[in-house]
This record gives C-alpha cells, structure tokens and sequence, in this order.
C-alpha cells in the first residue's frame, strides 16, 4: 500500500471527468513563479515522508508576485531538505476561491469493499463527524440520500444548484472506486464547493 | 451460491436429541425436556451411547446411535462433548440426516477454529445444513420445535406470531427472546446460528425471506461472514419484509468484546450502518427499540402519508407527543379536513378544543373516544393515529380499551396507544397487545416507530 503520486492521482480523476485544480510540478522558484501568473497560487511539498503536509508546514497559501513566490520557494525547499524528505517534489497549484469545504472519499472495508464517503470537509471532519457512508456502487438515489443525511446538508447545499453537482461528483467517484481495484483509499479533501462550480484542492490515492 | 433449505431444521418430521441425558443438569436432558413440554408432535428420538436396551428418557426411547433409527431424521440437535462432535456429525451425515443443530460450545469461540473447520467441512460434504455450533438452535411455536437448553420456568416461550427473531448471540437471544413473551406480537420462528459454521446470516435470511409465516424480521448482528452475499440478499429481503436490526460493536470496545464472544468478524460499525440505510434497514439502537419496532411493524399496515393525528384525554400527553413527532423532520401533524372539524364541532363538548392534538379532556369515555376516532379514522388529511388514553384519568376504563381495538379494527391505517401507568393501565395494555393494538409506554417510543413505520414503507414502495 502506497500513496500515489500527485500526477498519477490526478489522471485517475480526470479518466473520471473528476476535475481538480490546475497545478503543475515546479522545480524553481522561477518555475513557479511563472505558473504564479495569474496568481493567487499555492505551493506544496509532497513527500511519501509527510502525510500531513499543512502539520508539517508544507504549505503555503495565497501567494501572488514573483518576490512572493521566490521566497516562499526557497523556504519550502529548505523546510524539505531540513527535514530530510527526499526524494519530494513542489506543486504549484492555483488558488481556489473560498467557499463550502467538503470531503469526499473511499476506503476498502474486508466485508464489504469499497465504500463512499461525503462530509464536512476540511477542519470540521473529525470535529463534527458529520459524515454518510454508502457502499459502492451507488445510485442516484443513495447520492441524493447521502447529502440529505448529512446535520450539515443545509449549509453544503444552500446553492440549490450544488446539489446536483455535488451527486454528479458523488457518482463519479464511486464509479472510480469500483473500477480501480488497486485504489484501496481515496481522499479528495477539501472539495471546495461554489455556486455552480467545485474545486477538488487535495488528492490523496493509496493503492 | 446455493441456498441451504432451512425448511427440515424448522418444520422437521423427525427428530434426533443426539447426547440425550437422564441427568437433569444435563443440556441434553433440559433439551428432551423442552420438545416433550412444548407438545411436539413429529417422531421423537433420544441418542446417548451409553444407553442400555430399551432404555427409556422421559418416556422416549433410547439408541446408542442415529445410524440406529429406521426413519430419517429432518432434525439432528447435537449436544455432546466438542471434540466428539465431527464424529457424530459424520454418522448424521452417513444416516442422510438432513439439518444439524449444534449446541456445543468448545469452538472458534475459545480458539478451536480447527475443530469448527472440520464441522463446517462435514455439513458441505453430506450437503447437511448445520446451525451453530455454541448457540441456542431454533424454535417455532407453530411446529412445537425447540431446541434450547434453557428451561420454561427461567425463559417464558411466546406465544404463535409472524415475528422471527435472529440472534447470533445465544444470550442476548434467550434475553430478548424472554422479553417477546411478555409483548403482544408472537414469535414464528427464532434462530440461534451461534459461530455460524456452515448455516450463517445470509442463509437465514434467504430462508425467512421466503417464509409465509414471518411478516418481520428481528436481528441482533455481531458480524457478518459474507458481507458481498449479505448484500445480495439485503437489496431483496427489504422488498419484502422489513428487517429490524440492532448491531453490536459499536466502540472499538466492543468490537473486542465481540471478537472474544462468539469469534465474529464484527467489522466497522459505520460500513454496518451505512449497508443497513443503504438497503432499507430498519435500525435500531437498543434492545428496547428493537421491540418497539418490532411491535408496530407486526401489526400495522403501510401509512399512506406522514400526517398524524393525536388524540388524547390529557393534554400534557398530547403536547409531549407532539414534541416527539416534530423531533423528526419526516412526521407532521395533520390538519383536520372541513368535514371532520365541522363533525367533531356538533359532537364534542364545548370544552374540546376542536384541533391536532385534539385534546378530549379528561372526563373522555368509551363515547366520546369512539366518536373522535370514527371521524378522524375516516378523514383524508390523516395517515396515522396516536390515540393516548391515560387510564388514571375519571373517564378512562376497560370500556375505552374496547373501543380503541373496536376501531384499530376498522379503520385501515396505522394506530397506536399511548398508556402510561402502573398495573390498571398494564392490564389495559395486555388487552389491547393481545387484540393486535400496539401500545408504548413513551411518546419518544411511539413517534420513533412511527417514523420508522413510514421511513421503511417508503424505501418498500419506492421504484428504483
């Protein structure tokens, strides 16, 4: 069991039609700063050695102007060698505009195989435990049923809009997990829901 | 996979009690004990290999071993040492026996998984359904068949029912089992299946699904064995039948605990949980909603709708009542039709406030809860009805009890009684059960079995 690759992840989602944000691997700050125009960006170090990136500082949002950029470039790189992660890489991601946080995911269960979850996403997931879980595959229906259950359905959907959308990306998922056999837990967090769009922030697939 | 029949295990013609025991302390013995008293009436044989010839046990005879007995054997109930187990069971195999109830405990249970290994693979090569092994067995009042090991005067047996109960646990089962005795619904059929050798869950509920005499289902969950077959039959059961479930191991606590009890896999409580919802699941959180549920479900029809009607003869009762149907978000209050309100107006007192609730005050008799429910048991607006009747109050007495199963009767929607009280309204109540009119003793009790009388029905009737 490994986590995949962030390129590897994100093509597993696009064979899905599950879109997530633009991001580019940089290996300067020059690199970087040229993907950072149009900014705001965000950058990352992404090692099998720290799972948890934002714990360990490995990240740093909302970065515009080349200076910026620069600086936090040679800071993250330092971190990283500092805290000895090779082999790591940097990702250069746009930033996503706020809005709802939600968490979307799978993980393998021994009984059942592979299941889905939805719940509030970002700092409140293990807060509020505000979570539903389906096996898959699911329907329609049980996307819908999800949503519903949750204490937080009101303030995820309050774009009467973002319901359908957020059942789309319920139904992509599980039709990915069911398909790739290899993946035994996926997480897809935060997916940052807006009006009548998404934004997918983080991917982490272990196979 | 093939469904294992069931059938001989519940409806056997004849029946073996392998280890049999002159002893009283003996499980073999209580067993014996137990067919006799509960009025079997199939062919009835006891085995112990020490028997002398034509020694006799409670007025049966006794053989030294089944290969013994001319007729075959629908049933085998094997209560004899764990070790000695396979061997027994390959001579039921041998004498074409065609199901096993192992009572034995001595298996996966204390580690003996080998030993448990070498039974299951018996039951599939003789084709031999076998429940348990260490568990209860089964019992079905309607063809006097029972299997436990626990005498009548420590574990009352209910009465006939469409109610089956499954219980992986033997003493959660006996407990739960003790308590449907004392309710109004009976029993059809209950199954003990133990560490669930070879006979587990998903045979069960192929068996149940199928069975005209169980319209509900009960069970107490530790773990499921075959969670992909559990699924398959969970999409078809719940069509059907509801099931009402209570699953243990919840905490990572108890999923210890359960480990250490009956060897179950018991997994993720949430995977569990979210199967259950998934596949329209009633699911309850304790024993006592599970008897709840199983109460409302036994007697009453599908509600057509979410609006409910209360009528009271207190109206405290009524306002707590309707504090726990508005917890739910699925259950209203209905509004009375012109029809009825105008009805209601001629007939009522002048002191009855013509509304939901509708508060019949406390001088309400037979009378006037009879013509309350006439009108209201027949108004459109209406799916189910709350009818509390507190028995302490100058109205209320047996004659009010009439006329509630009178209309229970008659009017076509679900109904339930709410009665709180000591032994006057307890007699009330066993009148009522006893006429198929469930009665709690809670408002939280009636309004979490209505909503899920109405959240299963919906997931029933619904097309997808």
């Amino acid at each position: 069991m490994g986590l995949l690759e962030y390129s590897k992840a994100k093509s597993i989602l696009d064979k899905y039609k599950i879109k997530s944000i633009e991001s580019e691997y940089v290996t300067s700050a020059e690199e970087a700063a040229r993907f950072g125009k149009p900014g705001p960006i965000a950058l990352k170090v992404l090692s099998g050695k720290a799972l948890h990136k934002s714990k360990s500082g490995l990240v740093t949002l909302g970065l515009s102007g080349e200076s910026e950029i620069t600086a936090a470039f040679n800071a993250l790189q330092s971190k990283a060698l500092k805290l000895n992660l090779a082999p790591y890489t940097i990702i250069a991601q746009k930033m996503a505009p706020s809005g709802i946080e939600v968490i979307i995911g799978g993980r393998t269960d021994p009984q059942f195989g592979k299941l889905l979850l939805i719940g509030l996403g970002g700092i409140y997931v293990e807060a509020f435990r505000d979570f539903a879980l389906r096996v898959c595959p699911i329907t329609r229906r049980d996307a819908e049923e999800m949503l519903a259950q949750l204490k937080s359905a009101e303030v995820i959907t309050q774009h009467g809009t973002s319901i359908d959308m957020i059942c789309d990306l319920l139904l992509k998922t599980s039709s990915l997990l069911t398909k790739e056999k290899n993946i035994s837990e996926l997480d897809l967090n935060p997916v940052i829901i807006h009006h009548r769009s998404y934004d997918i922030v983080d991917i982490r697939v272990l196979e | 996979m093939k469904t294992l029949n069931l059938e001989p295990m519940l409806k056997p013609k004849s029946v073996a009690i392998i280890g049999a025991s002159k002893d009283p302390e003996k499980v073999g013995h209580v067993i014996l004990e137990n067919y006799i008293n509960a009025g079997y009436d199939g062919s009835l044989y006891a085995i112990n290999k020490n028997a002398a010839p034509n020694e006799e046990m409670l007025g049966v005879n006794v053989l030294r071993k089944i290969g013994d007995i001319r007729e075959r054997i629908d049933l085998a109930v094997i209560a004899v040492p764990a070790p000695i187990v396979p061997m027994v069971l390959e001579e039921c195999g041998k004498a074409k026996v065609r199901t096993a109830v192992v009572v034995s405990g001595g298996f996966a249970e204390i580690g003996e998984t080998e030993l448990q290994d070498k039974l299951a693979s018996i039951a599939r090569k003789y084709n031999m359904p076998t429940l348990g092994p260490n568990c209860l067995g089964v019992m079905d009042p309607r063809s006097r068949i029972d299997t436990l090991f626990l005498p009548t005067y420590k574990l009352s047996r209910p009465q006939v029912g469409n109610v089956s109960f499954v219980s992986q646990s033997g003493a959660v089962g006996s407990t739960i089992l003790d308590l449907i005795s004392g309710e109004g619904f009976g029993l059809s059929k209950f199954i003990s299946y133990g560490n669930a050798a070879h006979v587990d869950e998903v045979d069960i509920l192929n068996y149940l699904m199928e069975d005209d005499e169980t319209k509900v289902i009960v069970m107490y969950l530790e773990g499921i064995k075959r969670g992909k077959e559990f699924i398959e039959v969970a999409k078809k059961i719940t069509k059907k039948k509801p099931v009402i479930v209570l699953k243990a191991g919840r905490t990572s606590e108890g999923m210890a605990a359960a480990h250490s009890h009956t060897a179950a896999l018991a997994g993720n409580y949430e995977a569990y949980e979210a199967v259950f919802r998934q596949f329209g699941f009633v699911i309850s959180e304790d024993i006592s909603e599970l008897l709840h549920y199983a109460k409302i479900f036994s007697t009453e029809p599908p509600p057509l709708g979410n609006k409910i009607a209360i009528i009271t003869n207190g109206g405290g009762a009524g306002v707590l009542t309707t504090d726990a149907i508005s917890a739910s978000k699925e259950l209203v209050l209905g509004e009375f039709s012109k029809d009825t309100i105008l009805a209601l107006g001629k007939t009522m007192p002048k002191l009855v406030n013509v509304r939901n609730p509708l508060d019949l005050a406390g001088d309400a008799d037979y009378k006037r809860y009879g013509t309350a429910l006439d009108l209201i048991s027949k108004d459109p607006n209406i799916n189910m009805i709350i009818v509390i009747a507190l028995f302490q109050t100058p109205g209320a007495d047996s004659k009010t009890a009439a006329a509630l199963i009178h209309f229970k009767q008659s009017s076509g929607k679900p109904m339930a009684v709410l009665s709180i009280g000591a032994s006057y309204t307890e007699m009330h109540k066993i009148m009522m059960e006893s006429s198929g009119l469930p009665v709690y003793d809670s408002p939280k009790a009636i309004a979490s079995s209505l909503l899920k009388l109405r959240e299963y029905y919906q997931y029933k009737n619904r097309k997808d």
